[in-house]
């Protein structure tokens, strides 16, 4: 096993144009990994996803994948190292079908065999998506939709997989559902770079997190220290 | 009823022009939200090339369309570097000002140059001529242009439908930032999708150079409304509602004038008009599906 991590964020300061909204994150991430991403609301959670995939402007830092450093590369050419992402508010295609969302995530995929077989894959961790094949995406209910979007991501058989929000505005049926889908993509290979505004959910499905308040790291931590620290409630709800 | 199905064979014509025109101008609206006054332009460039190759330089038809593709593609290109490029995403209104830009000084130095005469546009001589059925005539040029429009547009459904960069085009008219993510290089398709449009109005500019025999600067002036007309009515981004909605409007305007007295002739372009206000009104989305978010 390599004892260098699959992504690192080194001291990256980044944000939109002008204006900071990230100061010096480190973060790490390790093969196999289920890593979560804490805070309220608006403290830069999706930015620091966005600036994985080279969407925000990066001021100071770096981030490096695979050994490689990705600090200035374009997104289509960091996805094509094996990153995907199933953003907040799903974000699928509406426009498309089901099947065509799928084939959309798979763009990078060589060869009719290789398609179908990943395309087999996901419908065998997301059975529903196949009654769903044809239709039309911006008519499936929420709870498909989010599946759909994580397993357009999951398509081009990424290494690492960042996941926004999977459990936004879903019934809490579903939220355990996703849950268990969660566990067992990562048991597949894959590993997690998760956000959940759900803190229970994240911490139960993840090996370490991360703390983040106004832009910054505050706090660190496996899951188990994270579930018993104060610090962790307090600055989660934003007191002290 | 024969001088219905003349007209109605007739304005095919202009119709397929239209069309042509059209399907390019759908697709660059509808994958990065452009409404392109500068198309007419595009078709005019493309249109004139074929004539100093056919006309000036005196060589063979098929050199002209080849011309005409090159020319039309060089200029788009460069109309989107210039004027689109660096004010991408900032939002359609201003995407279509520097548009209006770009027409406005594409023309006018061509009408500088050039004047603004028509010039005689030669048809190769296979094209002349009709077919004779009864009282209708079939005229070759107009069967030509059809049989080719037909063609093309046959291409372009595959191409959006069935290929990994239609697929590609149409995520990105949806959501250009989830597309780069899915590893998407939307610098070159947005590119390509120029090209293709740009082709396709080099392709219209020769239909109006066989039809009417002539061309002239200003001549992209006219067309390039209609074609935004007839992208409208057939769902932004829609390449077949785009080829559809030429054609009625072509057709629909020269059967309307055909009805009525001499002197209200002037009225053919109300035709377009009165749908564009129409459509808006009933279903602005179009009457096919769109393909933009």
């Amino acid at each position: 096993m390599n004892n260098q991590p699959l992504l690192e964020l080194k001291e990256v300061t980044a944000g939109y144009g002008k204006m900071v909204v990230l100061e010096n994150i480190s973060i790490k991430i390790s093969q196999g990994d289920v890593v979560t991403l804490l805070g309220s609301n608006g403290v830069g959670k999706s930015t620091t996803l966005k600036t994985i995939l080279g969407q925000t402007n990066i001021k100071k830092g770096e981030i490096v994948y695979k050994g490689r450093d990705i600090t200035n590369l374009k997104t289509y050419d960091i996805a094509a190292l094996g990153m995907s992402y199933c953003p907040e508010g799903r974000q699928i295609f509406g426009n498309l079908t089901t099947k065509e969302n799928l084939i959309s995530g798979a763009y990078l995929v060589k060869g009719k065999k290789q398609l179908k077989e990943n395309l087999e894959k996901v419908y065998s961790l997301f059975p529903i998506l196949k009654n769903r094949e044809n239709q039309l995406s911006a008519s499936l209910s929420g709870g498909e939709q989010e599946m759909l979007a994580m397993a357009r991501a999951l398509m081009g058989s990424p290494d690492l997989l960042l996941l926004d929000e999977p459990s936004l505005g879903l019934a809490p049926k579903l939220v355990e559902l996703i849950a268990e889908i969660i566990k067992n993509i990562n048991e597949t290979g894959v590993s997690i770079l998760l956000i959940e505004q759900n803190a229970k959910l994240a911490l139960d499905i993840s090996n370490y997190g991360y703390l983040m308040r106004k832009g910054a790291i505050a706090f660190e931590g496996t899951s188990e220290e994270l579930v018993k620290t104060e610090k962790v409630k307090e600055i989660y709800f934003g007191i002290g | 009823m024969d001088y219905f199905i003349q007209q109605f064979l007739t304005s095919l014509g202009y119709g397929s022009t239209l069309a042509v025109l059209a399907a390019g101008y759908t697709m660059t609206f509808g994958i990065i939200g452009l409404v392109n006054f500068a198309h007419g332009e595009v078709l005019m460039v493309g249109a004139f090339a074929a004539y100093f190759v056919i006309q000036i330089a005196m060589l063979p038809f098929w050199a002209g369309v080849l011309a005409a593709v090159a020319g039309s593609v060089i200029i788009a290109l460069l109309i989107e570097r210039v004027a689109f490029k660096p004010v991408r995403g900032v939002g359609m209104i201003t995407l279509f000002i520097t548009s209006l830009g770009a027409s406005t000084v594409i023309k006018n130095l061509t009408v500088l140059v050039f004047n603004d005469r028509l010039k005689p546009f030669p048809s190769p001589k296979f094209l002349e001529g009709s077919y004779q059925i009864g009282n209708i005539f079939i005229y070759k040029k107009i069967a030509f242009i059809v049989l080719i429009t037909i063609l093309i547009c046959i291409l372009l459904v595959l191409l959006v439908k069935k290929t990994k960069i239609g697929i590609a085009m149409r995520s990105i008219s949806y959501n250009i930032n989830i597309a780069q993510t899915l590893g998407i290089n939307t610098e070159m398709v947005i590119i390509i999708v120029f090209m293709i449009s740009a082709t396709l109005a080099g392709i219209s500019g020769i239909f109006w150079g066989i039809l009417f025999g002539s061309v002239q600067a200003s001549m992209g002036a006219i067309p390039v409304v209609y074609a935004f007309i007839a992208s409208i009515l057939g769902g932004v981004g829609n390449v077949l509602g785009a080829i559809i909605g030429g054609y009625i409007i072509a057709v629909g305007s020269s059967l309307l004038v055909a009805y009525l007295p001499v002197d209200l002739v002037g009225l053919k372009p109300l035709f377009a008009w009165v749908i564009f206000f129409s459509i808006l009104i009933i279903k602005p989305s179009g009457l096919f599906k769109a393909n933009i978010k």
